[in-house]
């Protein structure tokens, strides 16, 4: 199983929270720069296939959550898990980024931003597209 | 990584990415990314490691077309 059933329980818990629906999109392929991943013990690591494993089981978690699954033949970015309106996630979202996946669903969920007054007037002033890219590891 | 989620959540005019550095190494060194969390703004490396909202907000704002 992908999830223990203490991570099932504790994305449960979180997605619970979650106050509309919200869909994910998942995008499968050949990565456009491949790279060979490792796990402990030499065994080369399928990122398509343990991005969809844990996507696949944290959107059965709630009932509130949908999931669509596109597999592309051209290589691109991919794996590729879209949140909601477009919060995007490049590659497995394992480890320390199951987090991320599991409260960006819950953010994409919420029927206002989470985010403090002051900072919102900050952001209603930005009068030109700005794109965010932040690198992650799973560990 | 929420942050980004957040401000692309509340702000139309943004748009916010996950990339996990070493399946993406290609990208991450292209951006000269040597440590995470690395924020990239506009396709220009921004900073890395970790800051509380407010501070967040204004890097990306001052990084902004830089």
């Amino acid at each position: 199983m992908t999830l223990g059933e203490r991570e099932q329980a504790a994305i449960r818990a979180v997605l619970d929270g979650l106050e509309r629906e919200v869909d994910v999109r998942l995008e499968l392929g050949p990565t456009a720069t491949p790279v060979t991943l490792l796990a402990a013990g030499g065994r080369e690591i399928d990122s398509n296939a343990v991005a969809q494993d844990l996507v696949e089981a944290v959107c059965a978690l709630s009932d509130r959550v949908s999931l669509a699954v596109v597999e592309h033949d051209e290589p691109g970015p991919w794996p590729r898990t879209t949140i909601g309106p477009g919060l995007e996630y490049l590659g497995m979202p394992a480890g320390y980024e199951l987090t991320t996946l599991v409260h960006g669903i819950l953010e994409a969920g919420r029927d206002a931003p989470a985010l403090g007054a002051a900072s919102l007037e900050r952001l209603a002033a930005i009068d030109e597209d700005v794109a965010i890219d932040v690198y992650v590891t799973p560990t | 990584m929420l942050l980004a989620y957040k401000l692309a959540l509340a702000s139309p005019r943004v748009t916010a990415r996950g990339i996990e550095a070493s399946e993406f190494a290609v990208d991450a060194d292209r951006h000269g990314v040597h440590a995470v969390p690395a924020i990239v703004v506009d396709d220009s490396y921004a900073w890395a490691g970790t800051v509380p909202e407010a501070a967040f907000v204004e890097r990306v704002l001052a990084a902004r077309g830089s």
